[in-house]
C-alpha cells in the first residue's frame, strides 16, 4: 500500500502562518473526537472519570495530536500503534479498523481497548485515528476487570492481541462474537466500542476537509512540522531549567498479595542542556499483585510530571516526548513483563508522578509541592441481583493535594494524572443497589505546614443487594503522603467495614464478599504539608477551626494555637 | 404620539441603550457603565437618549433589560451572607464539586471558593431514597436548631438542598416552613423549587446561587422600577433570561438564577429575529468585541440551547471538555461558545517559532499599541490597522485617535522580524490565526453538535465581528454573511426581539417502550399548567400562549441526553423512538440497533407569550451618515497583495458591488474581501455573498 511521505530533501520553506492554521485545525480534530466519545458513551467510567483518550497519528504511526483528555494515556498510543504497525503496517486498507488491549503487545491494562482506523485520501494512507477507552468490564475473575489481587494476566480478562476487527468496512464476527460472550455487561461494552468507532469516523471526515484545504503534500509535511515544533518548544523550556541530578524514593504499602511488604519506587532525574532523563532503575522488581506498570504507562507518568513544570502551550504530541528520555528496566514494577498482572497499575502510575515530583521539588523548590493523597482509590462493587442480572459499580477517587510553596493543597480536587469527576450520588443510588451514606471532609487529617496539605474526604457505601463482591485498591496506609520544607506528612488512608453493628479495620487492598446491610467506609489520606507549621498565618488556622476542618486539640498540637 | 420600546444592555464598560418605535426608527446611545449605581446611570442615559431622539418617557411601551448584576455579584462574591442546609453527610457536596479542574498539568490551579463557607453549611438528619421513599424521617427539632443557628450567624438567605428532594419535596417544604416561621425576613430557596432534577451537585450549586443573589437582584429591580417611575416611565420592566426569553421583573426577583447571564443571550436572540425577518432558517451568530468572541446557533428559527453553564468559567481554551471552572448553574441557557479573541488580544511569537494570538488581552486599558497608552505588544487591532482594514486616523467616529506608525513598528519588530516575513505578511497571519481561533467557537456550537455549517448564514456583530466575518465564513465554506444595522449595539437591539418565556423541567424516568403515555401526558400537563399560569400573570391570555414540550432521552446507560420534541396530545412512544434514533444519528453520526432500549429521563416545557405582531420591524431606518470617505491601500495576502480599496458608507451598497471594499460606521467596520460581493437588503443588512 502506498504511503504519503515528506517531499524529497525536505528543503521546503515552512509558511509559519499556514502552519499555525493547520495546527489549530489538527488539534480541533482530536478534541472533536473526544467530545464525540464523551457525549455518546454509556459507562460512568468514561463519562465521569473521562478515562479515555483520542489522538491523531501520521501515516507512519507517529502521534501528532492528542486530545486534552486523560494525562495517564499520554505515552501509550505510540507503543500501541507500533504494535499494530508491526503486524499490519503493509496490509492496511480503506475501511479497516484495528484493536488491541494486550499489555504485553502495545496495551496498558485489559480494560483499556485501543481502536485504530487508518485514514485514506485518494487511496493513499495519510493518517491514523486513535482512541482508547477504559471499558467497564472485559471479563476475568472479578467484575470490573481491575482487581488488585490477581497474580497473573490470565486472571484479568480477555486478552486481545493487535487484531483487524473491521475489514474493508465489514465487522469481523469472530472478534465481536468472542468479545460479547466474555464480558459481563455486553450492551455497555458494545455501546462504548461504537462510540470509539464513531469518533474515528468523525476524524476521517474532518481530516478529508483538512487535506482539501491544505493539499496532501503540505498536510503530510505539516504533520511532521507539528512534531518538530513541539520538540523545539519543549527543549527551549527545558534549557531554561537548572542542570543537575536529583533523586527521590517513596514506598507503596504492598501489592495486596504479599501484605506488609513495602514496594520501593526510586527515580533519578538528570537534566542536562535541553534534555531530561527520568530513570526508574532501582525500583522494586515486578510484584505478584496486579499493580505492575507497563513501560508505556511509566512513560505517561513521567511525561505528565515533567509537563507540569514546563510552560503551557506545548502541543500534546510525540514531539515533546523526544526531549524526555525515560528508562525503566524490564522485569520491574515500572516495566512489567509476562505473566505479570497489571490491572490495578493505575495506583502505581499516580505514585510514580508523586515520586517524580519529589525529585523535581529539589530542582525547583518554589514550584513543586508536597505529596497528595496518593490516589487513586478504586472501589468496585459487583455481583448479580435476584434475577441474575449483573451489576457493576466502579468508582475511582482522589482529591487531596499536597501543600504548595505558595498555597495550601487543594481540598477535593482530582490528581492531575487523571482529571476525573466523581459520579453523582443521586445517579448512583438510582442505578445501583448501593446507598451512599456520606461524602464529606474528614477533619484533622491534613498534613500541617505553613501551607497545609489538602483535607481528605470520606465516603460510605451501604449494600442493598443480598450479596456481591467488594474490591478495593487503596494505598498510603503505611507510608503517608510526604511533606516538604519542614511540613508534616498527611494522615494515612483508612478502610472500615461495618457488619453486624461492629466497625472493623480493613487493609488497603482487599476483595471480600459484601453482604446486605454492610457499610464500607473509605477515608483518603491527607495531603502532605509544606513549610514549618509555626509559620502558618494564624488567620488560616482560625479559618480551618471555624470550618471544622481542624479541632482545637490538633490546632494546639500542630500550630500552637490557643482557642 | 407614537409608542416605542427601550432596550438596555449593561456591559462591563458600556451600557447600550436602543430606542425603537413602531415604524422602525432606531436610535442608539452608549453610556459608561456605573457599577456603583446601575439604576442611576440607566436613568440618566435614558433621559439623554429621549432628549436626543425627541421622545417622551410617557410613550415608552416597555423596557427590556439585560443586566450583569447577578453575574457580578457571583464573580465578585458580593452576594448576601447565605446559609445552606443539607442532608447529614453531604454538606461538602457544594465545595467538593465534581473534583475536576479545567486545566491539565497546572500545579497552580485554585478552586473557586464556595459561595457558602463550611461553617454556614449545616446538616439535618433525614434521608430519602431515589424513588422518594422516606428512609429516615426529618428530625424537626434539629432543623429548627439549624435555622436558628444560621439566623444567629447573620445570614440573609438560606438555601436548602436535600438528597433526592426532586423525588419528594416533603422534607424541604417542612424546613422551608420552619424557616419562614422562625425568621420570616429571611429569603429561602428550596432545591426542588429551583431545579427539580437529579444530580445533587448541580442542584445544590444552582439553589445556592439563587439564594445568594436573590436579595441583591430584588433590591436592584425595585430601585430601578422606582427610578423609572419617578422619571415618568410607567411601562412594564422585563428582564432577559439566560435562555433568551424575557421574564417580568417580579418573576426575576424571585427566580434570579434565570437572569444571571442575560447580556450575551440577547445577541443570539437578535440573530434569530433577523433570521425570521430575512427567511434564513439556519444561522450562526458571531459577536466579537474587545476581549472575547462568542458564537451561537439558530436552527429552524430556534436558538440552540444548553442545559447548564458556569459563571466565571472563563473563556473556552480550545476545548469544552475541560470543565470544573466557575460556578455551575443548571438552568436553560443559550448555547454560546466563547474564545479569548478580540481586538485587544496580544500577538507574539513563541519559543517554537509559532505565531500565537491571545488569550491574553491588552483590554481597553492600556489597549492596543495604536492607542498610545503604553502597551508595546502588538494586538489584533494593530494588525488590522497595518493591513489597512481600520481607519488609520481614528476610530469611533473620530473620538479615538490612533497611532498607526507605532502599530506598524510593533508588528515589524515583535512579529515580522522573528518570523522572518514582511510586516504586512505577519499582520495578515495574525488576522488569519485570530480568525482560526474564533472558528473553533463556531465549530463548538455547530460541527461538534453534528451540524454542517456550510448551509448556514453568518450573522456578524459587535465592534469587531464584521471585520472578520467574511474571511471566517470563507474558511468554513459558508456562503453568506449578514451584518445588521447598528452592529456595534446589536445585542441591545436583540432585547427588543425577545419573547416572554417560561422554561420548566423535571426528572421523569421510564423506559420508552411500554411507557405509560397517560402518566407522561399528566406530568407534561402539570408543567404546562404551571407555565400557563406564569404567562397569565405576565398578561398573556390563553390565545396568546404557545406551549412546547420535549422529552430528554438517551440509550439506557448513556449519561448525555438528547431533547426530542413531543407533539401535543397523548405522547406516541413509537414516533418518539424513531425521532430519538434520528436525532442521535444527526448529532453523533451513529445510531444503535433498533432494539437498543431507550430511556426517558426528563420532561421539559417551554411556554412562550406571543407578541401581537413581529417584534423585529419590517425595516430599520439608518441614522444619518457622514460625508464620503477616501479610499486606502489594504493588504489581502500574498496572492492579492496591496489593493487600493474603496471605503464606503453603508448606504453606498444600495448598488451591489464586488470586493474589496471597507464599510466604515460609527461603532463597527466591515471588511468585504476581494472575491466577495456585497449588497444591501431591504432590512438594511449588509449582505456579503461568497
Amino acid at each position: 500500500m502506498a504511503e504519503a511521505s515528506a517531499p524529497e530533501g525536505s528543503a521546503r520553506q515552512r509558511d509559519p502562518i499556514a502552519f499555525e492554521l493547520f495546527r489549530n485545525a489538527l488539534f480541533s480534530i482530536a478534541d472533536e473526537m473526544a467530545l464525540t466519545i464523551h457525549r455518546t458513551t454509556y459507562s460512568a467510567v468514561l463519562k465521569d472519570n473521562m478515562d479515555y483518550s483520542t489522538a491523531f497519528c501520521d501515516a507512519q504511526g507517529r502521534l501528532v495530536a492528542q486530545g486534552l483528555t486523560l494525562p495517564s494515556h499520554l505515552g501509550s498510543i505510540p507503543e500501541a500503534l507500533a504494535a499494530v504497525m508491526r503486524r499490519y503496517g503493509d496490509d492496511m486498507h480503506e475501511g479497516d479498523v484495528f484493536a488491541l488491549n494486550d499489555p504485553f503487545e502495545g496495551g496498558m491494562h485489559l480494560p483499556d481497548i485501543f481502536v485504530f482506523k487508518p485514514i485514506f485520501v485518494d487511496g493513499v494512507r495519510m493518517a491514523i485515528a486513535a482512541t482508547i477507552c477504559h471499558h467497564t468490564d472485559v471479563g476475568g475473575r472479578v467484575a470490573g476487570s481491575n482487581a488488585s489481587d490477581s497474580t497473573e494476566i490470565y486472571q484479568e480478562g480477555l486478552r486481545i492481541p493487535p487484531l483487524r476487527i473491521i475489514s474493508r468496512g465489514v465487522h469481523d464476527p469472530v472478534f465481536f462474537g468472542i468479545l460479547e460472550r466474555n464480558v459481563r455487561v455486553p450492551a455497555m461494552v458494545m455501546g462504548d466500542l461504537r462510540a470509539q468507532l464513531a469518533a474515528c469516523t468523525i476524524a476521517e471526515r474532518a481530516f478529508a476537509e483538512l487535506v482539501g484545504r491544505f493539499g496532501a503534500a503540505d498536510t503530510t509535511a505539516y504533520m511532521n512540522d507539528v512534531l518538530d515544533y513541539a520538540e523545539r518548544l519543549a527543549r527551549a523550556a527545558i534549557a531554561d531549567l537548572p542542570d543537575g541530578e536529583w533523586s527521590f524514593e517513596d514506598f507503596m504499602d504492598d501489592d495486596g498479595v504479599e501484605v506488609g511488604k513495602p514496594i520501593p519506587l526510586r527515580v533519578r532525574v538528570t537534566k542536562q542542556g535541553d534534555g531530561i532523563t527520568v530513570d526508574w532503575t532501582g525500583s522494586s522488581a515486578q510484584v505478584k499483585g496486579a499493580i505492575n506498570s507497563t513501560f508505556s504507562f511509566t512513560r505517561s507518568a513521567s511525561y505528565c510530571a515533567i509537563r507540569s513544570i514546563l510552560p503551557t502551550g506545548i502541543p500534546n504530541n510525540e514531539g515533546y516526548f523526544r526531549a524526555i528520555e525515560v528508562i525503566a528496566p524490564p522485569g520491574t514494577i515500572t516495566h512489567a513483563v509476562l505473566p505479570a498482572a497489571v490491572a490495578a497499575r493505575g495506583l502505581t502510575g499516580f505514585r510514580m508522578v508523586d515520586t517524580l515530583f519529589g525529585a523535581l521539588a529539589q530542582m525547583l523548590p518554589d514550584r513543586v509541592g508536597a505529596a497528595g493523597d496518593g490516589g487513586n482509590t478504586g472501589v468496585s462493587i459487583g455481583g448479580y441481583d435476584a434475577r441474575r442480572k449483573p451489576y457493576i459499580y466502579v468508582d475511582f477517587t482522589c482529591g487531596a493535594w499536597g501543600g504548595r510553596p505558595w498555597a495550601d493543597g487543594l481540598d477535593g480536587n482530582s490528581h492531575m494524572f487523571a482529571n476525573m469527576a466523581c459520579p453523582s450520588i443521586e445517579v448512583v443510588e438510582a442505578e445501583q443497589p448501593i446507598e451512599i451514606l456520606c461524602y464529606e471532609f474528614v477533619p484533622d487529617r491534613a498534613g500541617a505546614g505553613q501551607f497545609r496539605g489538602g483535607v481528605p474526604f470520606a465516603r460510605e457505601y451501604r449494600m442493598l443487594e443480598e450479596e456481591g463482591v467488594l474490591q478495593v485498591r487503596s494505598d498510603r496506609r503505611v507510608f503517608p503522603p510526604f511533606a516538604l520544607a519542614g511540613g508534616k506528612p498527611g494522615a494515612a488512608s483508612r478502610n472500615y467495614l461495618l457488619r453486624g453493628g461492629q466497625w472493623q479495620d480493613l487493609p488497603s487492598k482487599f476483595c471480600i464478599p459484601f453482604l446486605k446491610g454492610d457499610v464500607f467506609r473509605h477515608e483518603l489520606a491527607g495531603g502532605g504539608g509544606w513549610g514549618d507549621p509555626a509559620a502558618r498565618d494564624p488567620a488560616a488556622v482560625a479559618r480551618d477551626l471555624r470550618n471544622g476542618l481542624l479541632s482545637p486539640g490538633v490546632a494546639a498540637r500542630d500550630y500552637g494555637a490557643t482557642p | 404620539m407614537r409608542g416605542f420600546r427601550v432596550g438596555v444592555d449593561i456591559g462591563g464598560t458600556f451600557t447600550d441603550i436602543v430606542l425603537l418605535d413602531d415604524s422602525g426608527q432606531l436610535s442608539t446611545r452608549k453610556v459608561s457603565t456605573n457599577d456603583a449605581d446601575h439604576a442611576g446611570a440607566i436613568a440618566e442615559g435614558l433621559a439623554a437618549a429621549f432628549a436626543q431622539a425627541g421622545l417622551s418617557p410617557a410613550a415608552v411601551a416597555e423596557v427590556l433589560h439585560a443586566t450583569t448584576i447577578g453575574s457580578n455579584a457571583i464573580l465578585e462574591r458580593k452576594g448576601v451572607r447565605t446559609g445552606l442546609i443539607t442532608t447529614r453527610g453531604f454538606r461538602d457536596v457544594l465545595e467538593i464539586r465534581t473534583l475536576r479542574m479545567p486545566r491539565l498539568y497546572d500545579l497552580r490551579w485554585e478552586k473557586p471558593p464556595p459561595l457558602v463557607e463550611r461553617d454556614l453549611r449545616l446538616e439535618v438528619t433525614e434521608r430519602l431514597a431515589a424513588d422518594g421513599a422516606i428512609r429516615i424521617p426529618l428530625d424537626v427539632a434539629e432543623a429548627e436548631r439549624a435555622v436558628v443557628a444560621l439566623v444567629d450567624a447573620g445570614v440573609e438567605a438560606i438555601a436548602v438542598c436535600l438528597i433526592h428532594a426532586y423525588a419528594n419535596p416533603a422534607h424541604e417544604r417542612a424546613i422551608g416552613d420552619i424557616a419562614r416561621r422562625i425568621a420570616p425576613h429571611i429569603s429561602v430557596s428550596l432545591s426542588h423549587e429551583v431545579l427539580p432534577e437529579r444530580k445533587e451537585y448541580e442542584r445544590t450549586s444552582t439553589t445556592v446561587i439563587n439564594a445568594y443573589i436573590r436579595p441583591i437582584l430584588a433590591r436592584y429591580l425595585d430601585s430601578l422600577a422606582a427610578r423609572l417611575g419617578t422619571d415618568g416611565i410607567a411601562a412594564p420592566l422585563m428582564i432577559m433570561q439566560s435562555s433568551g426569553g424575557l421574564m417580568g421583573a417580579e418573576e426575576a426577583a424571585s427566580r434570579p438564577v434565570h437572569a444571571v447571564e442575560s447580556g450575551p443571550a440577547a445577541g443570539v436572540v437578535g440573530a434569530r429575529a433577523l433570521a425570521l425577518r430575512c427567511g434564513l432558517p439556519q444561522v450562526v451568530s458571531f459577536d466579537m468585541g474587545g476581549t472575547t468572541a462568542k458564537a451561537g446557533i439558530v436552527e429552524d428559527y430556534e436558538v440552540g440551547r444548553a442545559a447548564e453553564y458556569a459563571v466565571g468559567a472563563g473563556i473556552m481554551v480550545g476545548s469544552r471538555l475541560l470543565t470544573g471552572a466557575g460556578y455551575v448553574l443548571k438552568v436553560p441557557a443559550i448555547d454560546l461558545a466563547e474564545v479569548g479573541a478580540g481586538g485587544g488580544s496580544l500577538l507574539r511569537v513563541d519559543a517554537g517559532g509559532g505565531l500565537v494570538v491571545g488569550p491574553e488581552s491588552a483590554g481597553a486599558t492600556p489597549g492596543p499599541v495604536c492607542y498610545g497608552r503604553g502597551n508595546q505588544q502588538p494586538t489584533v487591532t494593530d494588525a488590522n490597522l497595518v493591513l489597512g482594514y481600520l481607519n488609520p486616523g481614528a476610530l469611533v467616529g473620530g473620538a479615538l485617535a490612533l497611532d498607526a506608525a507605532a502599530a506598524h513598528r510593533a508588528i515589524a519588530e515583535r512579529l515580522a522580524a522573528p518570523l522572518g516575513v514582511a510586516p504586512e505578511q505577519a499582520a495578515y497571519g495574525a488576522h488569519a490565526v485570530a480568525a482560526s481561533n474564533m472558528i473553533r467557537a463556531i465549530k463548538a456550537v455547530s460541527s461538534e453538535r453534528g451540524r454542517d455549517v456550510r448551509g448556514y448564514a453568518l450573522v456578524a456583530f459587535g465592534g469587531n465581528g464584521p471585520l472578520f466575518a467574511a474571511g471566517m465564513a470563507q474558511s468554513l465554506g459558508m456562503k453568506r454573511v449578514l451584518v445588521p444595522p447598528s452592529a456595534g449595539v446589536f445585542s441591545a437591539l436583540g432585547l427588543l426581539c425577545s419573547d416572554v418565556e417560561v422554561h420548566l423541567s423535571r426528572t421523569w424516568r421510564a423506559m420508552l417502550r411500554g411507557v405509560d403515555a397517560a402518566a407522561m401526558q399528566a406530568a407534561f400537563d402539570a408543567l404546562a399548567h404551571e407555565a400557563g399560569a406564569r404567562l397569565e400573570r405576565d398578561g398573556y391570555a390563553a390565545a396568546r400562549r404557545e406551549i412546547r414540550r420535549a422529552a430528554l432521552m438517551h440509550y439506557k446507560g448513556q449519561s448525555f441526553d438528547l431533547a426530542v420534541p413531543v407533539e401535543a396530545g397523548l405522547p406516541d412512544a413509537a414516533a418518539l423512538e424513531e425521532h430519538f434514533h434520528a436525532e442521535h444519528e444527526r448529532t453523533y453520526g451513529h445510531r444503535a440497533g433498533a432494539d437498543e432500549p431507550i430511556e426517558v429521563v426528563g420532561l421539559q416545557v417551554v411556554g412562550r407569550g406571543l407578541a401581537e405582531k413581529p417584534r423585529m420591524p419590517e425595516r430599520l431606518s439608518a441614522v444619518a451618515e457622514g460625508p464620503p470617505l477616501a479610499p486606502r491601500r489594504a493588504y489581502f495576502g500574498a496572492d492579492a497583495g496591496w489593493i487600493e480599496t474603496p471605503v464606503l458608507r453603508r448606504s453606498a451598497l444600495a448598488t451591489a458591488r464586488h470586493g474589496p471594499c471597507i464599510i466604515e460606521e460609527y461603532d463597527a467596520t466591515c471588511l468585504v474581501p476581494p472575491n466577495a460581493r456585497a449588497s444591501l437588503d431591504d432590512f438594511g443588512n449588509i449582505v456579503i455573498d461568497l
